[in-house]
């Protein structure tokens, strides 16, 4: 009997404890000036009717532990979209004010994150999630409650396929491959291909892609694989050599594809090479020297890019960050750009006029490259084509 | 379903893995570093009868309890015949062995898991079941077998010379906290309607002792305490200030470590009550 009451009591202060939680949740809601919440915030008090005025997205992403820098990455991006939103005036003169929950790349955070941001703070939309199981998570969460997410970096089979109201702006390695793929037979003229990949995720998916996609358009003369850290490839060259092809794509990254690339030479094996965004690196071309020369690879995002919406960005971001935007803050940045372009087309609502807004997007000019959606909330997009010509990167296409 | 009833749901799952993991750490004594595994078992197993098998919610749950019961036992035989930190990695060993296998089997998704799980659980199916492990705890702990737990951890070389065969005992405490770990699991599935091989791995079995410790060892209420601490910390410290926000890991962490220095036995504990129970008969002038 005793246990029994003692553990009423401790229920009684679980609920209590909870009860004290919302209470502060509240007060916090009415607290005069906010800090941080970023510095979107228009300052002042956040009073209930000014609440209204407001339009607010949020993120959701791994601000602390061991994927934090591409939860970091994404907010960064987020922010610089926003700001430039609000510097044009907001949405029909409201101001987007972003809120940033953290989840340490864990899915119980992630769900408590993603059900803060649609209860207590009613946002508008949220940008998220970083990694493919965050996405998983917050996404079954979102679409219940009807508030559009898009992902700018889960690439896993299935995030848009959780339901209408999930979105992603990033492209698959499979994708990536495929236009590669297609590039190099129809701009470059290439006709065999011989293909060395990392035994990786990475790597393999990018060749089983590479693969299906060339031997449909042309042909695939050789495959051989290696690890990463591996210095000498001579073996696997030796062999693809006698296979006589004319260009040589390599699944992996930036390291070992300059060694790759000047062993090849060595040996006589002076096709095209062709790589995968693992190539972006300038270490590529320090390493690479003379035999990278004329690579052509595939890349999320180009910070060199002459067009001029990618430039206003690349300035914006390092005069907010004093850092060089990478390619998880391009992607955030674009993805924050169509949900707030799109907010705005639909009168500044969220819900289910928002995502009609969405879908109707199409050839949105984004710094990574022209984006449309397919019905089911999937990215469509010519992905980025660099090029190392005297030793530097350009854009292809 | 609402943000509060949503962290209310967290914790009343953490409490049951708590809860039983405090049966095998707290009443019988064995350092277990792999509860996460089990709990990810009963998570794995009872999706897969949902969703494979169409089976309805309560013997799916039911059947991935069993199931994370099952390797409890497996794994069980061998180990429990190690003493304190052997068991330890060996337990740790078996999470890293199940949390590979999970990432690369095909029926469990390998590293994309398993989506599409019907969300089912709710405030009060969990408290439900919550009520039904500490009661049936309760019974377990107040009877002949709880009575020989704790006399294994009280001194195993006592115990047996009394007749109580160690080993089998504490294979039956695994069994139960692994069986109970399952029904969690399942729990945690069918509420958050996806699952993933990395949120059983270690760090989730270290979460989980921490809030056995934190609460008190080898007390069930001391150990639903600590989980709704472990659970509300992160949560709470979110929704402070947003300055606190930020520096909320940390802050989360320094308060863990504050609370095991002004109180290293746990919030509440049965091992301080013991004590005062054995200075007590000490004055007396015998155990």
């Amino acid at each position: 009997m005793r246990k029994q009451s003692k553990f009423l009591i401790l229920f009684l202060a679980v609920v209590l404890v909870v009860g004290l939680l919302s209470g502060c949740g509240k007060k916090e809601e009415t607290k005069g000036p906010d800090i941080s919440r970023g510095e979107e915030e228009t300052g002042g008090k956040t009073t209930k009717e000014e609440v209204k005025e407001e339009i607010k997205i949020g993120t959701i992403g791994p601000l602390t532990g061991d994927v934090a820098s591409y939860g970091i990455s994404t907010k960064k991006g987020v922010e610089v979209a926003v700001d430039e939103f609000n510097q044009k005036g907001g949405i029909n003169g409201k101001p987007v004010r972003l809120i940033s929950e953290d989840t340490r790349g864990e899915q119980t955070e992630t769900a408590n994150a993603a059900s803060k941001l649609v209860e207590r703070d009613k946002v508008t939309a949220i940008v998220g999630g970083v990694i493919s199981s965050e996405t998983m998570t917050a996404g079954p969460i979102t679409n219940d409650a009807k508030v559009v997410m898009i992902s700018s970096s889960s690439t896993a089979v299935g995030v848009p396929e959780i339901g209408d109201y999930v979105f992603r702006n990033c492209l698959s390695d499979e994708v990536q491959a495929v236009q590669l793929a297609e590039f190099a037979v129809e701009e470059l003229g290439l006709k065999k291909f011989a293909v060395m990949f990392t035994n990786n995720d990475y790597g393999l998916s990018l060749k089983d892609a590479f693969e299906k996609r060339a031997k449909e358009l042309a042909e695939v003369t050789g495959i051989e694989t290696y690890n990463d850290g591996e210095k000498d490839f001579r073996t696997q060259l030796t062999k693809l050599k006698g296979k006589n092809p004319d260009a040589l794509y390599i699944a992996g990254y930036y390291t070992e594809a300059a060694k790759i690339a000047q062993q090849a030479k060595e040996q006589g094996l002076d096709v095209a090479i062709l790589g995968a965004d693992g190539f972006y690196s300038p270490i590529l071309v320090e390493l690479g020297g003379d035999a990278v020369e004329g690579s052509v690879f595939t890349a999320g995002f180009f910070t060199d890019d002459p067009a001029e919406n990618a430039q206003k960005f690349v300035k914006a971001f390092k005069s907010k960050f004093n850092e060089e935007p990478d390619m998880f803050a391009a992607q955030a940045y674009d993805a924050a750009m169509i949900l707030l372009t799109a907010i705005e087309n639909a009168g500044g609502v969220g819900g289910e006029a928002h995502q009609k807004e969405m879908l109707k997007i199409k050839d949105y000019p984004g710094i990574t490259g022209s984006t449309s959606f397919t019905p089911i909330g999937d990215v469509v997009k010519d992905i980025i084509i660099l090029k190392v010509e005297n030793g530097k990167f350009t854009k292809l296409r | 379903m609402s943000y509060y009833s949503q962290i209310l749901t967290v914790i009343i799952i953490n409490s049951i893995l708590a809860v039983s993991l405090n049966l095998v750490s707290g009443y019988t004594g064995q350092l277990s570093l792999g509860h996460a595994t089990f709990m990810g078992l009963g998570a794995y197993a009872a999706t897969l009868f949902a969703l494979k098998l169409q089976s309805p919610f309560l013997v799916s749950i039911i059947l991935g309890a069993a199931v994370a019961a099952f390797f409890g036992f497996v794994i069980g035989v061998p180990t429990l015949r190690l003493k304190g930190d052997y068991l330890a990695i060996a337990t740790l060993g078996f999470g890293e062995i199940t949390k590979n296998i999970l990432l690369n089997l095909k029926i469990t998704g390998g590293p994309m898991g398993l989506r599409g799980i019907p969300k089912v659980t709710n405030v009060y199916v969990a408290a439900a079941a919550l009520v039904l492990v500490i009661f049936s705890l309760n019974r377990i702990i107040n009877s002949r077998v709880g009575k020989s737990f704790i006399a294994i951890r009280e001194d195993e070389l006592a115990a047996e010379s009394m007749g109580i065969n160690t080993t089998r005992f504490k294979i039956l405490a695994f069994v139960i906290g692994a069986f109970y770990a399952g029904l969690a699991g399942g729990l945690y599935a069918f509420l958050f309607r996806y699952i993933n091989p990395k949120d059983f791995g270690f760090m989730r079995s270290i979460e989980i002792l921490c809030m056995v410790v934190l609460g008190g060892m080898g007390n069930t209420y001391g150990a639903v305490f600590g989980a709704a601490i472990i659970t509300i910390l992160p949560e709470f410290l979110r929704s402070v200030s947003p300055v606190v926000a930020q520096y909320r890991m940390v802050l989360y962490g320094l308060l863990l470590v504050v609370m095991m220095i002004v109180k290293p036995q746990g919030i509440i504990s049965e091992s301080s009550l013991s004590n005062k129970k054995r200075e007590k008969s000490l004055e007396k002038g015998g155990l």
